[in-house]
C-alpha cells in the first residue's frame, strides 16, 4: 500500500527524466506517451494506496514512510517521507486522475508543436512536484514541492519563449510565488526555533506550547504561501496573466491543481490554524473577497480562458472560506469537484480555442453548437457544475460550504454567507454570459473564415478525456448527499476534523437559495445576450471591473516604480562613480606607480655600480654588528 | 716575519680597492671600466693572501688562485663583448649602452 | 738589517702597487691605462713574495701580467682610434656621489675591521718554509679543494667557448 504511494510518486519523476535523457532519439508522440503512461501509472499507484488504506483500521491510517534522513543538522533532522493518510491519498487520485486526463488531452492538442518534448517533459516535472507536495510528511519536504510546483509553473506559462507577453507572464507568476515562498520559509523557521522540528505531527504537537504571537506568525506565513500559490487577493495578479500558457496547463495547473495547493495547506496545517483562529478568519475573509472581486471582473472579460481564470479565483475564494471556518471535508470536496468541472471547462474551451486556430476572444465567437455538438455538452455541463445546479457536481460542495458559513454564526458567519450567496448569483451571471456568447447565438463570422466544417472537433486524445471529464463532473459530486451518505466528509475528517457542520435543514434551505440565485443569474445572463447588451452597462463600473479593479496599476505605483528608481538612482551614483572607477583608479594607479619604479631603471651602468657600492657599505656595517 | 705587519698589507688592500671602485664608477669607456675592474680583483687578492699569511693556513692562497682564473675568464668575455661592440660601430661609451632602461 | 731591507722592499711595491692604481684610472688613453694595469701587477707580485705566497706570485705574472694583459693590450690596438674614451662628464651628482661611496667603503673597511680585528693582527702565525710553495698549493688543489678546482676548469671552458662565439657571430650576420 505504501508502495502505491511511492510508485505514485516517482512514476512521473522516472518519465520526465526518460523524456529528458532521450532527448532527439525518441519523437514526439512517444514523448507525449511516456508523459501520459507515466501519470496513469501514479494513477494506479495512487488507487492500489487508496484501496489498502480503506481497509486498514481507522487508527492505522496515517502512514509515514521515510526513505532516508535527508538532512541533519544538529539535534535537527529532516527526512525524504512520504506521509499516506485520508487527506493525502485524495489528493493523489486527484492529481494524479486528472494530471493524466489533461497529459493525454495535450497529446492532441500540442500535435504539431516544435518542442513537444519538451512541454512533456514539463509536464511530468509538475505532475511529480505536486505528488511531491501532498505525499510530503514534513513541511520542508512540502515546501520543495511547493517551489517546484512554482518552477514548473514559470516553465509551462513561459513556454511558447519567443513570445515576450507569455515570458513576462512566466516571470510575475513564478515572482508573485516567490513572495508566498518567502513567508512559507520564514514560517518554517520559526517552526524549528520553536519546536525543533518540521514533521507535521512533532509540529502539532509543540503548537499547543507555543506562544500565541509565535502561532499566528506561523501561520500567517504558511497563509502568506498559500494566498500566493492560489492566487487570492492581495497576490492574485498573476493568474490571469498565466493565461499565456498552452490551454492544457492552465487546466492543470491553473485550476485543477497548483492553485489548489494552497487551500491544501490550509487543511493540512489546520492544528496550526486552529490555535491561530483570527489567522484562520482571516483566511476565510480573504477567500470572501476573492470570491466576489473575481466574480465581478469575470463579467467583463473577453478572451474565454480570462473569464475561466477568474471563475477559478473565485471558486478557489470558496474553498479558502471553507478552510477558513473549519469546514475541512467541503473545502477538499469542493477542490475535488472543481477539479472535474473547471479542468473540463479549460478543456473544452481547448477544443474550441483549437477548432478555431487560436481564437480566444469571445467576440469572435458564437453559433458553435451546431458545429462542435459533444464539446457544446462538455461545456454544459461544466458551466452547470460551476453555477452549482443539482444534480451536477459543484452544487453538492458549493452549498455545502454556504451553509458551513451559515452554520458557523456570528458576525464572520453570516458576511461569509451573504458573500458566498452573492457570489452564486455573480457565478451564474459570468457563466452564462460566456457559454451564450461561445456557442448560441450566430456566428460571428469567424466560421466561414475557417473551413474547418469538415475537420470534426478534434482528435480522439482530446475528446476522450473531455467525455471521462464530463462524466465525472455530473456524477463526482455523489459522494456527499447531506443527510443520507457522506463517505467522502467522513474520511477527510479522519485527517481534520471539521469544526464545523451544518444540518440537514440548513443544508437544504442554502442550496435551494443557491439553487435560485444560480438561475436568476442564468436568466439575467440569457436576457443580456437576447438583447445583445452587456450585463454591465454603468461604463465607471465596466472600466472598474475591465482593469481588474486597478490591482495591476496599484503594485506597478507601489512596488515596481520605486524599486526601479532606487535601482537607477543607485547604479548612477553608487555603482558607477565608485565602484566602477574605483577599479580603473586601482588600475591606472598602479600604472602609474609602476612608472614611477621604473624610473629607476635608467640604464645608466654607472648609477647602478654607485647604488651597488653604497649597498655595500651599508651591508658591511651590518655584518660587522650582526657578528 | 719582519716587516710590516698584516696590516699594513690590508691598508693598501682597501686604497686600491677604493681606487678600482672610483675607476669603474667614473670612467665612460668600457675597457678602463674592465682595466679598474680588475684593480678591484687584485685588491681581493691581495688581502686574501695576506690573511693567508696571518693565519697559516693556504686556502687563502687556493682562493686567490682561483679568484685569477675566474677572472681571467671574465676579461677574456669583457674583451670579446667590446669587440663585438665595436665591430657593429657602436659608441665605446657606457653612458650610451642603456637599452636596459625600465 | 734584514729587516730594514724588508721595509725597502715594502714601501716599493706599495707605493707602485698605489701609484700605478691610480694611473690606470686616471689616465686619458687605454694604452697606458693597459701598462699601468702591468705595473701594478708586478708590484702585487713583489707584496705576495713578501707574504710567503712564491706560487701565487709567479702565477700572477705568468697568467695575469703575461696572458691577459696581453690580450688586453691586442684589444687596445686592434680599436686603435676609437678607444680615446672621455672621462666622466655628467651628472655632477654621479661623480660626488661615486667618490664619497668609494670613500665611505675605504673607511669602512679599514675603520671597521681595525676596530675589529686590530688585535688579532699583531702576530702571525708560524709558518714552514715551504709556505706557498707550489708543491704544497698543488697538493691543496688536488685533495680538499678539488671541487673549486674541476669548477674552475669548467668556468675556463665555458669562457673560451664564450670567446668564440663572440668573436664569430658578426661575420656570419654580415653574409647573411
Amino acid at each position: 500500500m505504501i508502495a502505491g504511494a511511492w510508485i505514485c510518486l516517482l512514476a512521473p519523476l522516472a518519465g520526465a527524466l526518460a523524456i529528458t535523457l532521450a532527448g532527439r532519439r525518441i519523437s514526439r508522440r512517444t514523448a507525449g506517451w511516456i508523459s501520459t503512461l507515466t501519470t496513469f501509472a501514479a494513477f494506479g499507484g495512487a488507487l492500489v494506496a487508496f484501496v489498502g488504506l480503506r481497509a486498514t483500521d481507522s487508527a492505522d491510517r496515517e502512514q509515514l514512510s521515510t526513505a532516508y534522513t535527508w538532512l541533519a543538522a544538529g539535534d535537527f533532522e529532516v527526512g525524504f517521507q512520504i506521509l499516506l493518510d485520508p487527506l493525502s491519498s485524495v489528493m493523489m487520485l486527484i492529481v494524479s486522475g486528472v494530471g493524466g486526463l489533461i497529459v493525454w488531452y495535450s497529446m492532441g492538442y500540442m500535435h504539431g508543436d516544435d518542442e513537444e518534448r519538451r512541454y512533456f517533459a514539463y509536464m511530468s516535472i509538475f505532475v511529480f512536484a505536486m505528488l511531491l507536495l501532498v505525499e510530503a510528511g514534513n513541511f520542508l519536504l512540502l515546501l520543495v514541492g511547493w517551489g517546484l510546483v512554482g518552477l514548473a509553473s514559470y516553465l509551462l506559462i513561459g513556454f511558447w519563449h519567443k513570445r515576450p507577453e507569455a515570458v513576462a507572464a512566466a516571470k510575475k507568476a513564478f515572482v508573485m510565488n516567490a513572495i508566498g515562498d518567502a513567508t512559507f520559509a520564514l514560517a518554517c523557521v520559526l517552526l524549528i526555533w520553536e519546536t525543533g522540528t518540521l514533521e507535521f505531527f512533532g509540529v502539532f504537537e509543540g503548537v499547543g506550547s507555543m506562544s500565541s504571537t509565535t502561532v499566528n506568525l506561523v501561520a500567517l506565513g504558511l497563509l502568506g504561501g498559500a494566498v500566493a500559490k492560489s492566487a487570492q487577493i492581495p497576490l492574485h495578479t498573476w493568474l490571469p496573466d498565466a493565461m499565456e500558457g498552452p490551454t492544457p496547463v492552465s487546466a492543470l495547473i491553473h485550476a485543477a491543481t497548483m492553485v489548489t495547493a494552497g487551500v491544501y495547506l490550509l487543511v493540512r496545517a489546520s492544528p496550526i490554524f486552529e490555535a491561530a483562529p483570527d489567522i484562520q478568519h482571516l483566511a476565510a475573509i480573504l477567500g470572501a473577497v476573492t470570491l466576489l472581486v473575481a466574480g465581478l471582473v469575470a463579467l467583463v472579460q473577453w478572451d474565454i480562458k480570462r473569464v475561466i481564470a477568474y471563475s477559478t479565483m473565485s471558486q478557489i475564494g470558496y474553498m479558502f472560506m471553507a478552510a477558513g471556518i473549519g469546514a475541512y471535508g467541503y473545502a477538499i470536496f469542493h477542490l475535488m469537484t472543481h477539479a472535474f468541472f473547471k479542468a473540463l471547462l479549460f478543456m473544452s474551451a481547448g477544443v474550441v480555442i483549437h477548432h478555431l486556430d487560436g481564437e480566444q476572444d469571445i467576440r469572435k465567437m458564437g453559433g458553435l453548437k451546431g458545429v462542435m455538438p459533444r464539446t457544446h455538452i462538455a461545456f454544459l455541463v461544466g458551466t452547470l457544475a460551476l453555477v452549482g445546479i443539482p444534480p451536477f457536481a459543484g452544487f453538492w460542495s458549493k452549498d455545502g460550504i454556504i451553509s458551513s458559513a451559515l452554520a458557523t454564526g456570528g458576525a464572520l458567519g453570516w458576511s461569509l454567507y451573504v458573500a458566498g450567496l452573492v457570489g452564486a448569483l455573480l457565478t451564474g451571471a459570468y457563466a452564462f454570459r460566456l457559454y451564450y456568447t461561445v456557442f448560441r447565438g450566430e456566428s460571428a463570422g469567424t466560421e466561414a473564415s475557417h473551413a474547418h466544417e469538415a475537420k470534426g472537433e478534434g482528435p480522439l486524445s482530446m475528446l476522450v478525456p473531455v467525455g471521462i471529464l464530463t462524466v465525472l463532473a455530473t456524477i463526482g459530486g455523489l459522494v456527499v448527499i447531506p443527510g443520507v451518505w457522506e463517505p467522502f466528509l467522513h474520511w477527510i475528517d479522519e485527517t481534520a476534523e471539521s469544526l464545523v457542520e451544518p444540518t440537514v435543514v440548513q443544508d437544504y434551505g442554502t442550496s435551494a437559495i443557491a439553487v435560485g440565485l444560480g438561475l436568476i443569474g442564468l436568466y439575467l445572463a440569457r436576457r443580456a445576450f437576447f438583447t445583445n447588451r452587456q450585463l454591465v452597462t454603468n461604463p465607471g463600473a465596466w472600466r472598474v471591473f475591465e482593469h481588474k479593479l486597478y490591482f495591476d496599476e496599484l503594485y506597478d505605483a507601489l512596488f515596481y516604480r520605486p524599486v526601479v528608481a532606487i535601482a537607477t538612482a543607485l547604479r548612477r551614483n553608487v555603482e558607477e562613480p565608485i565602484i566602477e572607477r574605483s577599479l580603473d583608479e586601482i588600475g591606472a594607479g598602479t600604472i602609474q606607480v609602476g612608472g614611477e619604479v621604473a624610473r629607476v631603471q635608467s640604464g645608466l651602468l654607472r648609477t647602478y655600480t654607485v647604488a651597488i657600492a653604497f649597498a655595500v657599505c651599508v651591508l658591511v656595517i651590518v655584518f660587522v654588528a650582526v657578528r | 716575519m719582519d716587516g710590516p705587519g698584516v696590516g699594513w698589507y690590508l691598508i693598501v688592500a682597501a686604497i686600491l680597492f677604493g681606487v678600482g671602485a672610483l675607476g669603474v664608477m667614473l670612467r665612460r669607456s668600457p675597457l678602463i671600466v674592465l682595466l679598474s675592474l680588475e684593480i678591484m680583483l687584485n685588491a681581493a687578492n691581495l688581502t686574501l693572501i695576506a690573511f693567508a699569511r696571518q693565519r697559516g693556513d693556504l686556502d687563502g692562497q687556493i682562493f686567490a688562485l682561483s679568484v685569477v682564473a675566474v677572472a681571467a675568464a671574465e676579461v677574456a668575455i669583457g674583451l670579446g663583448l667590446i669587440v663585438a661592440m665595436a665591430r657593429r660601430r657602436l659608441v665605446l661609451d657606457v653612458d650610451r649602452a642603456s637599452e636596459l632602461r625600465g | 738589517m734584514g729587516n730594514v731591507l724588508v721595509w725597502v722592499i715594502w714601501f716599493l711595491g706599495a707605493g707602485g702597487c698605489l701609484a700605478s692604481g691610480i694611473a690606470v684610472v686616471s689616465v686619458t688613453n687605454p694604452f697606458y691605462s693597459a701598462l699601468a694595469l702591468i705595473g701594478n701587477l708586478a708590484s702585487l707580485a713583489v707584496l705576495y713574495l713578501l707574504l710567503a705566497a712564491e706560487f701565487l706570485a709567479a702565477a700572477q705574472v705568468l697568467v695575469y701580467a703575461g696572458a691577459v694583459m696581453v690580450m688586453f693590450l691586442f684589444v687596445v690596438a686592434y680599436l686603435g682610434g676609437r678607444t680615446d674614451a672621455p672621462w666622466a662628464g655628467e651628472p655632477a651628482m654621479l661623480r660626488t656621489a661615486a667618490v664619497v661611496a668609494a670613500a665611505a667603503l675605504l673607511v669602512e673597511v679599514v675603520v671597521v675591521l681595525g676596530l675589529a680585528w686590530g688585535d688579532s693582527l699583531q702576530e702571525p702565525a708560524e709558518v714552514s718554509d715551504s709556505f706557498g710553495s707550489p708543491a704544497e698549493i698543488g697538493e691543496l688543489f688536488l685533495t680538499d679543494h678539488l671541487l673549486a678546482f674541476e669548477i674552475t676548469s669548467i668556468v675556463l671552458l665555458v669562457a673560451a667557448i664564450g670567446g668564440v662565439v663572440l668573436g664569430t657571430t658578426p661575420e656570419k650576420e654580415e653574409s647573411a
